[in-house]
């Protein structure tokens, strides 16, 4: 089963830093969190979509896909806002930049 | 003007005299204030010929137009030099109180020229400017000697140099308000060797301000996007920068070991968590900052503000120790001593793996935190092994025949991202006019933090264009001169509005920008003046050449060269890395070469 790690705040939403979830999917993984525990998945996901800043790893690359697969071994790491070093320019110098 | 104070205050050392004179206004528009106005006032004054430690070196300490208005973040300043430890143009800036209250003496700028034949310190208040000798308070360390000389934090302020700045390591910081520091390149080596051991501040002047109005509107508009950004409402207040410890050990970018690796397997243990859990006592913050990210730790031997994250993965990861309280009290001991953490920590951990090689005789082994204080101590005045590690990781590491082994860029050591997981990080270092260094500009923003929004951060093409736009806008706050912070909730379009408000003189967020192209591409020059070329644009070999054997960021090295081709297309350089005529003309530059 996936072993979904927690930091930040997300620890005290959840009581825990880790924790096993069911799931082929991220979907399917955050699915079976939500239903231990809807306030950490609402602090996740807003609409059914990323919360703007969450940052999600599968075994430490980044992603943004929802759909995006998950094996039995797989590490899911999910980090709330955080922030430090040197801020980015704003979202609407960036946007309709490269992506 | 309203804004500016359009007054200069210029100290001769070597005479003990001082005079008055009129802030060039045009040269304020061009440039604003902090950084870019420190960078055009240097540009005339030390040229290639002056030793960064010879009396003909100068300080220059600037605020800016906003400083000292009450806006957000408004109370940091800069200063100026060439560096002792690169040779290139520096610039540092510090927040807390100091800046604030210079501003308030009615200054703009101060410049500080010459040298002591004894040690002084200067006092000012407002226009009254008082040389004292400062014989007695040779050899004190930052806190003692701040509190000695009346520290108070919204009336008077005190900026000083420890141990390490008297002997002139070129890591050595400025401290002031006691823990803050103008801390990269060594700016406390070129006050030490000036024979000037602290400036105290107390000023009654109060900023002008042309639009009032406009004014209080913008502040409160800045305090409610601040307040609704999770960033500076929740992440940075509730567990300060060192959050970011397991994110970047998550994905395979924290330095670790001297740069050997890129994943600590000690990170949690020196995790934002784990110091908020265990070791924070309160929140602070600098004057006018509703942000309060400063963490005033405590263990059992010490209490103060932080340790920021670089500072506990230069003594953690870094140098793969995972006793927090030993980071703490390290870090500690350098605002004490007047150090850079960054550098420091990193020269330290070079010398381990110096040591651990066999290319240097020492005990220094990675991993050993009771090695930490002793040679930190050591360090700052110049015992023993200290005497190697003064001058920073690249000199070390040339003495002992490996240059390579240094983890810096220009001879600035880098700080905690291992850009092999962060390819435009490598750029922004490679390029960055200080040397190696995060406050330039910083892809973790967008490479992992997806803030503004996520880019791929091993993705090599297309990606000069962000950093380009992230060294300018670095630039530009850093003339206001603004807390970076702030710009995780407010967008720089604020800052050109508030800056419009203040002075009267229209500035649209573009014109902004243009002031922070401007000073890079000053910097740029400045470099090139002294020697640089395209080919101290680059990185250490390992970070070339050396992939992570596992982690997320196994099998990447720096794709750097067609970064750096396409870098100086973008910024309108020909393909050695020098600034186009038209470059040159577009900026307001050309009359400079």
């Amino acid at each position: 089963m996936p072993t979904v790690k927690l930091f930040a705040n997300l620890r005290k939403v959840a009581g825990t830093k880790e924790l096993p979830a069911a799931g082929t999917t991220l979907e399917e993984v955050l699915s079976e969190l939500r239903k231990r525990n809807p306030p950490l998945v609402d602090a996740i996901l807003e609409d059914g979509t990323l919360r703007p800043h969450v940052v999600i790893t599968i075994n430490g690359q980044i992603t943004i896909d929802l759909n995006a697969s998950v094996m039995e071994q797989d590490v899911v790491a999910i980090f709330p806002p955080i922030a430090g070093g040197a801020s980015p320019p704003s979202f609407r110098r960036m946007n309709g930049w490269m992506v | 003007m309203a804004g500016w104070s359009e007054k200069v205050l210029d100290i001769d050392l070597s005479t003990q005299t001082y005079k008055t004179y009129p802030l060039d206004m045009e040269m304020a528009r061009l440039y604003i204030g902090g950084r870019g106005l420190g960078a055009r006032l240097l540009w005339d004054m030390v040229g290639p010929d002056v030793d960064p430690l010879a009396p003909e070196n100068v300080l220059i300490f600037t605020n800016g137009p906003l400083t000292g208005t009450g806006y957000q973040t408004s109370n940091r300043f800069s200063v100026t030099t060439k560096s002792p430890l690169t040779g290139t143009i520096l610039d540092a800036n510090s927040g807390g109180f100091w800046g604030m209250q210079f501003k308030k003496t009615g200054h703009d700028v101060m410049i500080i020229r010459g040298r002591a034949q004894k040690p002084v310190w200067i006092e000012i208040k407002n226009d009254e400017i008082k040389f004292h000798d400062a014989s007695e308070l040779w050899g004190m360390r930052v806190f003692a000697l701040t509190e000695k000389l009346g520290q108070n934090n919204n009336k008077r302020n005190v900026l000083c140099i420890g141990p390490a700045g008297e002997n002139l390591s070129r890591i050595a910081a400025i401290m002031n308000d006691r823990e803050r520091a103008l801390a990269r390149g060594g700016p406390g080596a070129v006050m030490g060797s000036k024979n000037l051991k602290a400036i105290v501040v107390e000023g009654k002047e109060r900023p002008g301000i042309v639009d009032k109005d406009q004014f209080k509107f913008l502040l409160y508009e800045a305090r409610k996007s601040l307040a609704q950004s999770p960033l500076t409402s929740q992440a940075l207040p509730e567990f300060g920068t060192v959050v970011l410890m397991n994110i970047m050990n998550n994905v395979g970018a924290l330095a670790t070991r001297n740069h050997q690796q890129t994943q600590f397997e000690g990170a949690e243990a020196i995790s934002g968590e784990e110091l908020t859990d265990n070791y924070l006592v309160k929140n602070a913050a600098c004057w006018a900052c509703p942000i309060s990210c400063t963490r005033i730790t405590r263990t059992e031997k010490v209490e103060g503000e932080g340790p920021e994250f670089e500072s506990t993965w230069a003594f953690g990861a870094q140098c793969g120790i995972a006793d927090l309280p030993a980071i703490i009290e390290a870090n500690s001991l350098c605002n004490d001593l007047g150090l850079d953490t960054i550098s420091t920590g990193s020269t330290i951990a070079c010398a381990m793996e110096l040591s651990e090689k066999g290319y240097m005789d020492s005990d220094l082994r990675f991993g050993l935190a009771d090695r930490l204080a002793p040679v930190i101590e050591a360090l700052a005045y110049r015992r023993d092994i200290g005497a190697d590690l003064a001058d920073g990781s690249l000199r070390l590491a040339t003495k002992y025949g490996h240059p390579e082994l240094s983890m810096s860029s220009k001879g600035l050591e880098m700080p905690a991202y291992d850009p092999r997981g962060m390819q435009g990080q490598g750029l922004l270092y490679a390029t960055s006019n200080r040397g190696g260094c995060h406050m330039r500009g910083n892809m973790v923003g967008p490479e992992v933090l997806g803030a503004p929004k996520l880019i791929d951060r091993f993705q090599v093409q297309g990606k000069s264009s962000f950093v380009i736009l992230h060294q300018d806008t670095a630039a530009a706050i850093d003339s206001l001169v603004l807390c970076k912070f702030t710009n995780y909730g407010v967008a720089e379009e604020y800052f050109a509005r508030v800056l419009s408000a203040v002075t009267g003189i229209k500035y649209s967020t573009g014109d902004m920008i243009k002031v922070g192209e401007r000073v890079w591409n000053l910097e740029r020059l400045y470099n090139l003046r002294e020697g640089f070329t395209s080919k101290d644009d680059t990185l250490p070999p390992r970070l070339l050449s050396e992939a992570p054997t596992d982690g997320p960021s196994k099998g990447w090295v720096v794709q750097l060269e067609p970064m750096l081709k396409e870098y100086y297309r973008g910024r309108g350089w020909d393909e050695h890395g020098v600034p186009t005529s038209r470059k040159l003309n577009e900026l307001e530059l050309n009359n400079l070469v």
